[in-house]
């Protein structure tokens, strides 16, 4: 099917949202809720964008809207750059000690009105959902969104530490404001009020999943590895094997 | 005098309940059966007759007598004088304000004779814990009518033509509901009922749930055969105890019955109809959210760029529909699609049912034709604002609804011309204001309402709200600034566009109707530092008008405070640094002496 963002066409795949389209063919869509992998939650409400099915133009939030053929987008009209400028001014009103929502406000040149912005708050969390998603796709589903409206936040049940949790950090790495305290100190990790003892790197003895984590992991690949190692161990493991196996290709082409 | 055998019918709604009715039922019970009479009456608790504040009303048929503010001390001469002699009890008569007379029957009453009862047909008339007593006025009758002569394409097209729109606020067409669900085939398919109903000052979905359940249930169990769904669910919120109650001793009767469950009345139809408690979210109330809430989710609604009629609950199809809704499927089944097109105008046909609250001399439930006026609504039926003070707004379609002037008073009251004016018809609560509201202090109240009941899901309603209520905060306070009016609208329209369901995208309403209507309150309150209602305490000040004042001493008898002195025949005088502005010397005062002024007068 044929959908065209801002005048240039692209051919969309039935079933995926305008979001995953946009992001496939790197057309910058503004968002803070949406990752690949993730469906789509519309949450954050930066990614809304001006659609035309023929009759009318709507606005709608591209990381749930499932795209239709002939779908004319408009991404960067009037209305859709003053409503992004309100949305990220309610964030600042939010958050207004977070370094990446004041770097987004200074981009998109939002002020926040002094007598509205309270200096003193030191919330990051803008509540985005991404990492009770991350929770619930590794299938532990520790933290969930608690309470409504303002007092809205995200925790563990009765916000106590949770039984369910490994600490695997899962949440932290996709929170984007860097709002969930993660803290290794040296062979333990903090993290939703709960201690973890910290696991070393087989290759390069450095501290870096906790125990639970890796059981976890065992438990559900259904194998028990006495080798465990870090990401850039993996990393390094990895592309040693791909230079080894592309050796001879490699000199062949030359 | 009539030999029918008499009813004495109590109303036992929650308002007359309240009110001490259920001991004025029981006590006719007890005071009748040590009667010597031939023919003893039979006594029935009966749902919400309406008229709610005149309650307890007790009605005498086949007399047509009705009895308003009964007592349990009114009983024995109820019975004395009606039942055994025959005669009228004067002096428990509803007083008609317009006509300034006592009448009879009710249905001579203004505030009754100019409605039109169809959702409303059997409420006040019947004891909704009698199955039978449905019955025996044509209940069941559609289900018999759909199971054994029409085929679900009748069905639908009969819903189609009748025009029926959904009570709970949207309006969208109940048959186009339901013939896009027809045509999704895979099963199962559900049924389900909204009873979630949490607008401030609204109760008509919990009239209908306590005083005629079982045309709810019938509704229901029509849609679910014409769409072929199995399986049905009614979602009430927690709080609506009676509604509850009644509801479940309805579906169990109407099981005993072969009403529900399998073989529908021996048809090979099957229905089965659980309750689900809602845990008091007013978000709840909207669709999505209420079937992630009955899933077992947290309620937050989603997008819904796919329609819940393709996949709604568990991701399946399901028709959805308000309370007042499902109670108007078996009336247009039995008498017909004219029949209701007859009724209301071109695109709104039918009925509405209200709830008319607020400064208004008649409160209560009201089903009226749609496209009957604002004006009647409030001044006839109504019968005007209390004590005869200026009216000011209405406000309609609960807290996200919005405040319509006296220049709109000649607005039909249908779908389209509330919408076309910025307001809307929302699930029908009516709240009546008079020259003693504070439009800015009324606007802050429901988004303050809003803010705590948005599920707090997009950034929009969760920070957009809250924002909006500390702009209006610092107006009503005496902090407001000119620029807050811009950041306002400019909020309202990035909250209404963006926001991810209707209670978010509705919300600045209140604020963008005041604002619109109502904008020299706001510049009052900035500019001026006046609450001319005397609403925002900061900004109010009491005097005394001197040349005014008769000297009745009455506001200074009534003062909390002593702050107001003065000599019998003399003109008074109130102190500011006493005064804490209740405004009761205001109320009290006869001659209209009492000034409301601005914060600058107190000094």
């Amino acid at each position: 099917m044929k959908i065209k963002i801002d005048g240039n066409l692209y051919e969309g795949i039935p079933g995926e949202t305008l979001m995953e389209l946009a992001k496939r063919n790197n057309v910058e869509i503004p968002n803070l809720c949406h990752k690949i992998g993730f469906e789509g939650q519309g949450r954050c409400r930066l990614c809304m964008v001006e659609v035309n099915e023929g009759r009318r133009t709507k606005v709608v939030s591209s990381c749930v809207f499932p795209i239709k053929d002939g779908l004319e987008v408009v991404t960067n009209s009037d209305k859709i750059k003053k409503m992004r400028k309100d949305i990220i001014l309610l964030l600042l009103l939010k958050t207004p000690n977070n370094q990446y929502i004041k770097k987004l406000a200074e981009e998109y040149e939002v002020t926040a009105p002094e007598r509205y912005e309270d200096l003193t708050n030191t919330e990051d969390c803008i509540l985005c959902g991404l990492c009770v998603k991350a929770c619930e796709k590794m299938g532990t589903s520790a933290i969930s969104l608690v309470n409504r409206g303002t007092t809205k936040k995200i925790s563990t049940p009765y916000d106590d530490s949770s039984k369910d949790c490994i600490g695997c950090g899962a949440c932290a790495e996709v929170c984007p404001t860097k709002a969930i305290s993660l803290e290794d100190k040296n062979s333990t990790r903090t993290i939703w009020k709960k201690e973890f003892n910290l696991v070393k790197c087989t290759s390069c003895g450095k501290y870096y999943t906790t125990k639970e984590a890796l059981n976890f992991i065992n438990k559900k690949l259904g194998e028990e590895s006495s080798e465990h190692i870090c990401e850039s161990c993996r990393k390094k493991s990895i592309s040693k094997k791909f230079k080894e196996s592309y050796k001879d290709y490699a000199s062949h082409i030359k | 005098m009539s030999s029918e055998k008499r009813k004495i019918l109590v109303c036992c709604g929650t308002g007359c309940l309240a009110n001490n009715s259920y001991n004025v039922y029981t006590k006719f019970l007890d005071r009748l059966k040590n009667t010597s009479i031939d023919v003893v009456p039979s006594v029935k608790s009966t749902g919400c007759n309406g008229l709610c504040e005149k309650g307890p009303v007790v009605k005498i048929l086949p007399d047509e007598i009705s009895y308003f503010k009964v007592k349990e001390s009114d009983v024995d001469e109820i019975v004395e004088k009606n039942i055994l002699n025959g005669e009228v009890v004067d002096r428990l008569l509803y007083f008609d304000t317009n006509e300034k007379k006592r009448i009879v029957s009710h249905k001579d009453a203004s505030f009754y004779k100019h409605q039109n009862k169809i959702a409303l047909r059997n409420i006040g008339e019947i004891d909704p814990q009698s199955i039978e007593d449905y019955k025996e006025r044509g209940g069941y009758m559609a289900l018999e009518k759909v199971l054994f002569s029409m085929t679900p394409e009748q069905i639908i097209k009969e819903i189609e033509s009748s025009g029926l729109r959904g009570r709970g606020g949207a309006g969208f067409p109940t048959g186009n509901k339901w013939r896009t669900c027809f045509q999704f085939e895979n099963n199962p398919k559900y049924v389900v009922c909204n009873g979630d109903e949490g607008d401030p000052g609204a109760f008509m979905d919990r009239s209908v749930m306590e005083g005629d359940p079982n045309t709810v249930i019938e509704g229901m169990i029509i849609c679910a055969f014409a769409i072929n769904s199995n399986r049905g669910f009614l979602y009430i919120r927690d709080e609506y105890q009676l509604a509850r109650k009644n509801m479940q001793l309805a579906i169990e009767s109407a099981m005993a019955h072969g009403y529900l469950g399998k073989n529908i009345m021996g048809s090979g139809f099957d229905f089965d109809l659980e309750i689900v408690r809602g845990g008091g979210a007013f978000v709840c109330g909207e669709s999505s959210a209420l079937m992630a809430s009955i899933e077992g989710s947290v309620g937050e609604p989603r997008a819904k760029y796919i329609r819940s009629v393709e996949k709604g609950l568990w991701d399946q199809p399901t028709v959805l529909n308000n309370v007042e809704t499902w109670a108007n499927v078996p009336p247009i089944i039995l008498n017909g699609a004219d029949w209701f097109r007859n009724l209301g105008t071109e695109k709104n046909s039918g009925t509405k049912v209200f709830s008319l609250v607020g400064k208004v001399k008649n409160t209560g439930l009201v089903e009226i034709p749609m496209g009957t006026t604002l004006r009647e609504l409030v001044f006839d039926i109504g019968g005007g604002i209390i004590k005869d003070r200026p009216f000011k707004a209405v406000q309609t379609g609960g807290p996200s609804g919005g405040c319509i002037p006296k220049e709109h008073l000649d607005v039909s009251m249908d779908f389209d011309s509330l919408n076309n004016i910025g307001s809307m018809m929302g699930s029908g609560g009516v709240i009546v204001m008079d020259d003693t509201t504070c439009m800015v202090e009324l606007a802050r109240y429901y988004m303050e309402f809003l803010a705590e009941e948005s599920c707090g899901k997009c950034t929009t309603c969760r920070e957009g709200i809250s924002t909006m209520v500390k702009i209006l905060n610092n107006i009503t306070n005496g902090n407001g600034k000119m620029e807050d009016l811009d950041l306002l609208e400019s909020l309202s329209g990035t909250i209404k566009d963006a926001s991810l369901c209707g209670l978010g995208k509705t919300a600045p309403n209140p604020v963008m109707t005041t604002l619109k209507y109502f904008r020299d309150e706001y510049i009052d309150h900035i500019v001026n530092k006046k609450c001319s209602a005397g609403v925002c305490k900061n900004l109010t000040s009491y005097s005394i008008d001197k040349d005014t004042c008769i000297g009745c001493g009455l506001c200074a008898k009534k003062c909390p405070t002593g702050a107001i002195s003065g000599t019998l025949k003399s003109p008074h005088e109130i102190s500011h640094d006493t005064c804490i502005k209740c405004g009761t010397c205001f109320s009290v005062c006869p001659s209209g002496a009492v000034v409301i002024g601005g914060a600058a007068n107190e000094n």
